[in-house]
């Protein structure tokens, strides 16, 4: 495994927050339907949250 | 006097056998919580919790091996600054995959461009993810709701 490996930003973006939210879904829940709402719901605010934070840096990044 | 003698020590007897127990749950919930920041998962696989463990130990693997093929920097002890020991601490919460990452990023870090950066991210959060799931396989063996 020596060659590197190239995400573009969203692609990285998305592969944090899937992992992240499954591993939190399954520490913090025990039944499998609250697991699967909070890993959705816990995907779907890292991505409102990342991409808040990009437009908001936007006007400063010219 | 002799009665009293007896009673006090059935009572200190009695005290003890209760207290063995606890104190041999708080030396297991230690074993596996020092199980579970070795080794990620293994905390929870010795409580037979097999879903968290798959999962803990797919999440930080996957996180490892994405931070060191995007070439992250995987911190040593020899830092120059406050931050470099603090993502030393954070790549030392994957226990023994912290040995992996370094044996995966044969051609060492490079954080000169985005993807670099983001890999360094990844393996510090691959760490603080295993020292949350360790500490949460220690609560679960000491009782607590988990």
């Amino acid at each position: 495994m020596t060659g590197s490996l190239t995400l573009t930003h969203i692609q990285a973006f998305l592969f944090f927050a899937a992992v992240i939210s499954v591993a939190f879904g399954y520490l913090g829940r025990r039944q499998p339907k609250d697991r699967l709402k909070y890993i959705l719901w816990s995907f779907f605010l890292f991505l409102v949250v990342g991409i808040g934070i990009g437009w908001a840096m936007y006007p400063f990044s010219r | 006097m002799a009665e009293e003698l007896i009673d006090h020590t059935i009572e200190g007897t009695s005290q003890h056998a209760q207290q063995a127990p606890e104190v041999l749950n708080e030396h297991r919930a230690w074993a596996i919580g020092i199980a579970g920041w070795l080794v990620p998962g293994l905390g929870h696989a010795l409580q037979r919790m097999w879903g968290r463990a798959g999962v803990v130990f797919l999440a930080v693997g996957l996180l490892v091996i994405t931070g060191a093929r995007m070439r992250g920097n995987v911190f040593t002890s020899k830092g120059n600054d406050a931050f470099d020991t603090l993502g030393y601490v954070a790549d030392l919460g994957t226990g023994s995959f912290y040995l992996a990452a370094r044996a995966l990023e044969v051609n060492g870090a490079d954080v000169s461009h985005a993807g670099g950066d983001y890999g360094t991210r990844f393996l510090a959060t691959a760490g603080v993810l295993n020292l949350l799931a360790a500490l949460h396989a220690f609560e679960a063996a000491r009782g607590r709701k988990a």
